[in-house]
């Protein structure tokens, strides 16, 4: 390993070489830049090789071959390699990035940048405070000299607001660094933690003070909130490349000056530090909501993560050991998406957000754009999620949970801004200019979206040796759904058979590892999602990112039913999420659903995530791993409240009302094939958390409230409310998914009964819903690919054009009404028995009232689709392509099979049930099922209503047989052409009687609710912006205003 | 005393540079008053090492360097004080530049005509 | 004026924490610990007579080269800022000659002042001054020449060359201290002498002179620059 002093030396030998070379030799200078960043990158990735592999010791370098404290001295251990790893490496590739700028500014520029990647080296690298000080001169001098390779000539005013900042900086710095100086007596920062220890009071006191001049000085180069305008306006208006660096690169030096300070300040300056930056955080994550720049708004984003991470610091005394794990995932991943981001930026010729709608066309660059948000937001596997884990854990059970809070509500915004903008990127309209393809900058890109797996990677073997989690990178499926991206040239056809078969051939690899109950959830999540993907065989061309998400979707899914610890279930549960955000984003006007999609199961996910670190933190198993069995341990007082959290993040993945209001607009723009996708497996997902959480949790309370009994009255709303919104539909795939949102309702209302036949029956509602719900999703799809539109009043008539469509679903309609003779009438039966087990009788009866409600928005589907007039424009159509009726005649022989033989499926469960309510179940003899109340024959009941049903078709047949054909009306009203057409149909607004009657019940109070939540949000942020002038001078103001508010509130606690 | 004196003078330079710099809009003067409130910051630095009855840190005749220790003030504050003038000097060498540029291109030294960027 | 006001209530509080660390400042009665190992050390290990500087280039060497180093920066910035904004100007008005007195006086002054400067450069190990004096004083020779005669087209890459070779050799010399004594910067692999001499200190006034030169350089370059404004 080469001396840490080279990467000084070697920066500033090949800096004043250039000097030397002649201003025209532009291509010289430029390798002497690039030789040089490459050496100095190399020096630190041996060292950070070594401390990983072979267990190195740190180093202490002195110089002037003294021992500090009376020479500086510098320090290579295991932080100071990876830290001088990112700054270096991002160094060389904005070299790369910025090739461009720096042969048109010539060798100077290149000294300069030469010199801030070897300033900020020596800041991570120092040990001496005023070493420290002079290394942070010279990364805000180079910083003002590196703004002016950009092109904006705005730059040139941010490079002055900063110089304006940094003098304000620079004297608190040194004054706090003489005093503090004069009272240990030494400037080395190792010998002054010591020193400081010693103090006397009166010394102390003293020393407190220069203390918080240093530490202010060290923080505001942090940038927080809301000191931090001029670091804004430099994001916005650098050269990409440079802003990469002063996001990637300065942020990491900082922070870890300031976890230098830190070490001399001790625990007591620990939560100022939190503070600062846990109010940056969400402070700056707030502000970026209503910014349409991508360079502000990714600096916004750079400012939030930094105020992150310097709140995990501030965490220490809690966090201990794990402090470095957490805070070094956050930075690895900030860096890499970070400095990628603004690479990628560079590429593209617009300032705005929509203008990423370039991006399109080019996979590559689609893909790397995920990855850093990804990484950004902190979803598996990366490694910002073993970090937000880990962090909950400690959090929640040291009964921080504001702290907690605060951070997951700042990282959902993040989330939300950051997948709104990529929604933009893939559905806006295509600028005219197309993005750049400069071979260097792309380079960079693609080497930091290489960096971002592998640190996924890395992470991941991380946490597996010292925590004992699986590396999610490593677990099949995932690896299996990744395995699409690199298939992406194939044809559809052909990743389709792969991706069922691996479906298929991974239930065949593992179903004899299931329980009965979670068989159930295998079969439909991996055959039955094999099943509807053989409608994607109809599909045409290569369908480009459609098979890495969807796969990553169903990957999440069987991972969550494998899953024993909640580490493993609740990396399945966000996989399974970003998998099907990007599966729903494909449809043609999704954008908007699909991010409300994304902000509500993710906001789920972390009240999953703050409910799990609760039980965790609760002290009844070890504390590193907590299995999901676990939790039927837990006791009062946490245990109702683990309850809470966890139901209310899976309710939010079933739609229950007031948290359903995502899923019209997701379900319904979906695709085709994506609608039965994600309304007929996905929503099972938070069925089986329901589940899971029940079965290991049973009864709660919580002040008093049964919490089931809370649940089993939002079930019966949900199914009460959703069916009548979905009356009122005239989208034909809207009235689905509201129904999907009733159909939710029931189970819920199932499991919330908490006995044994409400279990079954919520079972059969998983069973047949996703067999109903898939197959109406993809006949109606059908109809809508040959129609072209999805408003049923311009349908009519179809029965004889489309009769496959047509017997898929009225079979549908038969069996999801719950009449006989098909299963729907199994889990009515279920149900009524389950009920009269129960004493909740108001619940019941709303419940009881949802049934009818449902035959209403069912018969529209018959009745306005394929019955009544064919539209003139109609006349030509065909059936629905082939590969979308295979499956719906699957399921018809499926339903029909169910319908006869319910116990090939109930009975084993029935069984396994018994352990839960030993109580109450069935009795499967033959061909009779009993319960405690009554029998049900299906078979029986299957050979009568079919006599009846062809009795009276029969005697139809013979009574119409004369029946004489009527051409069709054209019908005109008082000869006048309406103003709007579709006001004349009889099938629009069909049950307006109805929303006359019990219209105040659908209100959309839950939209309106979350719209002036997110508005309210809107309008603070923006307004509260206003405070950024753009005045450097105001900047300096509020710096020292900072200041002073800081240390009022620190001499006040 | 007197280095009591020095101190307060160079902490009120200061406190006149800030507010000769967050209170006049033209960048020139802005400029100027930093470089006061810099000197005042120096000025503190060489405070702090000043001890009574004693001599400078350099050793000749009148200070042999046996009894160098009880003879010369603290040469730390000295030695960092020059690195914080150098540094001051380029600072002020740069923002002079830069406020050049900005005059070039709006022919106006008014901080308030530089706000392209904001919010 | 409200502006006025708030500027006024924050430095009032930024001055309350100024007299708070002023009313607590207690001068120390004997050096602290760092200043005593200078004292009692400095003349046996470094052998320079000028503690400040033994501890300036030796003991705190490397703030010196990242001194150097930010004045490296401003004069680099400093031409990269105004370059960008010359090249439309290539069309000069005519200058108005300096007068025949200052002309003269320069003849006379401009060599002895550069003389003096080296002389305290070179010396910066034994009395008070050093390379960046030293320098200083250079540039301030070069200054004169500026103005009495504007416009004559500075040397820029004479100026350029012994800025870069000044500094290469300052790293260098670094680099040997490294590898053939203690440490970077180390200056005991030259012999340090009899304490007083000019020949002594190691390589103290090897550095200190490149620091020297290297300064006056960048002063110069920065003033170069910055005469090349006058137009506007």
């Amino acid at each position: 390993m080469v001396n840490a002093l080279f990467i000084i030396a070697a920066a500033l030998a090949a800096a004043f070489l250039l000097g030397l070379l002649k201003e025209q030799w532009r291509g010289a200078a430029y390798a002497v830049t690039l030789v040089a960043l490459g050496f100095m990158t190399w020096i630190s990735a041996d060292w950070a090789w070594a401390f990983a592999m072979n267990g190195a010791a740190p180093v202490d370098i002195f110089t002037a071959g003294t021992e500090p404290p009376f020479a500086i001295n510098l320090r290579m251990g295991r932080p100071e390699a990876v830290l001088t790893l990112i700054v270096n490496l991002t160094g060389l590739l904005s070299a790369l990035a910025m090739k461009d700028a720096l042969l048109a500014l010539g060798r100077r520029a290149m000294a300069v940048l030469l010199v801030a990647t070897m300033a900020f080296c020596g800041i991570i690298l120092t040990r001496d405070i005023f070493n420290l000080f002079v290394f942070f001169e010279l990364a805000a001098i180079s910083t003002a000299g590196l703004i002016l390779l950009s092109d904006d000539d705005r730059a040139l005013s941010a490079g002055f607001k900063y110089l304006i900042v940094s003098q304000v900086i620079s004297v608190f710095l040194l004054i706090g660094i003489i005093f503090a100086y004069h009272a240990t007596g030494t400037l080395n920062i190792d010998g002054m933690a010591d020193a400081a220890q010693a103090l006397l009071p009166g010394g102390m006191q003293a020393f407190a003070l220069a203390f918080f001049l240093m530490f202010m000085a060290l923080v505001a180069e942090l940038k927080p909130f809301p000191a931090n305008g001029w670091a804004l306006d430099i994001y916005e208006s650098a050269h990409p490349a440079y802003s990469a660096i002063f996001s990637a690169a300065a942020g990491t030096a900082s922070l870890y000056a300031v976890d230098k300070l830190l070490l001399i300040g001790g625990a007591a300056w620990l939560p100022a530090a939190t503070g600062i930056g846990i109010v940056t955080f969400v402070g700056a994550n707030l502000l970026a909501l209503p910014q349409t720049k991508d360079r502000r708004l990714l600096g916004y984003s750079s400012v939030a993560q930094i105020g992150l991470i310097l709140a995990v610091l501030g965490q220490r005394d809690v966090l201990g050991d794990l402090t470095s794990f957490i805070a070094l995932g956050l930075l690895v991943a900030h860096s890499v998406a970070k400095a990628g981001l603004y690479w990628l930026s560079g590429l593209i010729a617009g300032r705005e957000l929509t203008a990423w709608a370039a991006l399109r066309g080019h996979p590559l660059m689609v893909f790397a754009f995920a990855t850093f948000l990804c990484l950004l937001v902190g979803l598996p596997p990366f490694p910002g999620f073993y970090a937000k884990w880990e962090l909950a854990r400690v959090l929640a059970a040291e009964g921080r949970l504001a702290l907690l809070a605060a951070i997951l509500f700042g990282a959902l915004v993040e989330a939300g801004y950051l997948f709104r903008w990529f929604g933009h990127a893939i559905k806006r309209d295509k600028p005219a200019e197309e993005i750049s393809c400069a071979p260097f900058s792309v380079a960079a890109v693609c080497i930091a979206v290489v960096a971002g797996w592998a640190l996924g990677l890395l992470w991941g073997e991380m946490a597996g040796f010292l925590f004992g989690r699986s590396n999610l990178l490593l677990a099949l499926p995932l690896l299996f759904a990744l395995a699409f991206l690199l298939l992406d040239f194939l044809p559809a056809w052909l990743k389709n058979t792969l991706a069922i078969a691996g479906l298929a051939g991974f239930f065949a690899l593992t179903w004899t590892e299931y329980d009965p109950l979670r068989l159930i959830f295998a079969i439909i999540f991996t055959l039955g999602g094999a099943i509807v993907l053989l409608a994607s065989f109809s599909a045409h061309g290569r369908r480009i990112g459609f098979y890495p998400a969807a796969m990553l979707m169903y990957a999440g899914m069987v991972m969550l039913i494998r899953a024993t610890d909640t580490f493993d279930f609740f990396a399945a549960w966000e996989l399974l999420t970003v998998g099907s955000y990007f599966l729903i984003l494909r449809g043609k006007h999704s954008e908007p659903h699909a991010l409300s999609y994304l902000v509500f199961s993710l906001g789920g996910a972390f009240l999953i995530l703050m409910g799990f670190a609760l039980a965790a933190g609760s002290g009844v198993s070890p504390r590193l791993t907590f299995d999901i069995a676990s939790l039927s341990q837990l006791a009062q007082p946490v245990a109702p409240w683990v309850f809470l959290l966890l139901a209310i993040g899976f309710m939010t993945k079933t739609a229950a009302i007031g948290l359903h209001i995502w899923l019209p607009g997701a379900h319904a723009e979906a695709e085709t094939d994506v609608s039965p996708m994600v309304s007929g497996i996905l929503l099972k997902a938070g069925l089986y958390g329901l589940f899971v959480l029940l079965m290991s949790m049973g009864k709660q309370q919580l002040y008093g409230v049964e919490l089931t009994t809370l649940m089993l009255w939002i079930g019966a709303l949900t199914a009460l409310l959703g069916n009548l919104m979905a009356i009122f539909q005239e989208d034909a795939k809207r009235l689905l998914a509201y129904s999907s949102i009733g159909q939710m309702g029931y189970a819920l209302f199932g499991l919330a009964l908490m006995n044994h036949l409400g279990w079954l029956m919520a079972l059969m509602f998983v069973i047949n819903h996703y067999i109903y719900k898939s197959m109406l999703f993809l006949a109606v799809g059908g109809v809508a690919k040959r129609t072209g539109t999805r408003a049923m009043y311009q349908m009519g008539g179809l029965i004889t054009l489309m009769p496959l469509s047509f017997i898929a679903v009225l079979i549908g309609i038969i069996a999801m009404s719950g009449v006989p003779p098909l299963s729907g009438f199994g889990g009515r039966w279920i149900f009524y028995n389950a009920i009269l087990d129960t004493d909740q009788r108001l619940p019941m009866i709303i419940l009881f009232f949802s049934g009818p409600i449902a035959f209403l928005y069912l018969f529209r589907l018959i009745h306005t689709i394929f019955l009544g007039q064919l539209k003139d424009e109609h006349r030509k159509l065909k059936e629905a392509p082939f590969w979308v009726v295979v499956p719906q005649m699957i399921y018809v022989v499926l339903l029909l099979a169910f319908a006869v033989v319910p116990g090939i499926a109930l009975r084993r469960v029935d069984e396994y049930m018994n352990q839960f309510f030993p109580e109450g179940g069935l009795d499967w003899s033959g061909l009779l099922i009993t319960s405690n109340y009554g029998y049900w024959n299906p078979v029986a009941i299957m050979i009568i209503v079919g006599c009846i049903f062809m009795t009276l078709f029969g005697w139809l047949l013979f009574v119409n047989r004369r029946a004489q054909k009527v051409k069709q009306f054209n019908i005109v009203f008082a000869a006048e052409r309406p103003y709007r057409p579709e006001t004349t149909h009889f099938a629009w607004n069909f049950f307006a009687p109805y929303r006359k009657a019990l219209g105040f019940l659908v209100q959309p109070f839950a939209t309106r609710f979350w719209d002036a939540v997110t508005g309210s949000l809107h309008a603070a942020a923006d307004f509260t912006r206003r405070f950024y002038t753009g005045n450097g001078q105001t900047y300096a103001i509020q710096l020292v205003g900072f200041v002073v508010v800081v240390f009022l509130l620190a001499r006040g606690i | 005393m007197i280095a009591y004196l020095a101190m307060a003078t160079g902490f009120l330079l200061i406190l006149i540079g800030f507010y000769g710099a967050l209170t006049n809009r033209n960048l020139l003067r802005m400029i100027v008053a930093f470089t006061i409130a810099d000197s005042g910051v120096n000025l503190v630095i060489v405070a702090v090492g000043y001890m009574r009855g004693r001599t400078a840190p350099i050793l000749d005749a009148t200070v042999p360097a046996a009894d160098a220790a009880a003879r010369i003030i603290d040469p730390v504050p000295q030695a960092l004080v020059l690195t914080a003038i150098v540094i001051g000097v380029g600072v002020t060498a740069l923002m002079l530049a830069y406020a050049y540029r900005l005059y070039e291109k709006k022919r106006s030294l008014d901080i308030a005509k530089f706000m392209d960027l904001k919010w | 004026m409200i502006k006025r006001v708030s500027v006024l209530l924050l430095l009032l509080a930024v001055g309350a924490i100024f007299a708070t660390l002023l009313a607590g400042y207690e001068a120390d009665p004997e050096l602290n610990l760092t200043a005593r190992y200078y004292a009692d050390r400095t003349a046996a290990d470094i052998g320079a007579a000028n503690i400040v500087t033994a501890i300036v280039v030796t003991y705190r060497g490397l703030d010196t080269l990242g001194e150097v180093t930010v004045l490296f920066l401003s004069a680099a910035i400093l031409g990269l800022v105004l370059a960008q904004g010359r090249k439309r100007e290539q069309a000069r008005r005519e200058r108005v000659p300096a007068g025949e007195l200052l002309t003269t006086g320069t003849r006379i002054l401009a060599p002895l002042i550069m003389l003096l400067g080296v002389h305290v450069f070179v010396n910066g190990h034994l009395t008070p001054g050093g390379g960046f004096q030293g320098g200083a004083i250079v540039a301030s020779g070069v200054l004169l020449l500026l103005l009495a005669d504007p416009v004559k087209h500075f040397a820029h890459g004479l100026i350029a060359a012994v800025e870069s070779l000044a500094g290469i050799f300052y790293v260098a010399i670094g680099l040997l201290g490294l590898l053939l004594a203690g440490g970077f910067l180390d200056n005991r692999f030259l012999p340090t002498g009899e304490l007083g001499a000019l020949f002594s200190a190691g390589a103290i006034p090897l550095i200190y002179s490149l620091i020297g030169l290297k300064v006056g350089a960048e002063f110069s370059a920065i003033l170069a620059d910055l005469s090349d404004t006058e137009e506007l």
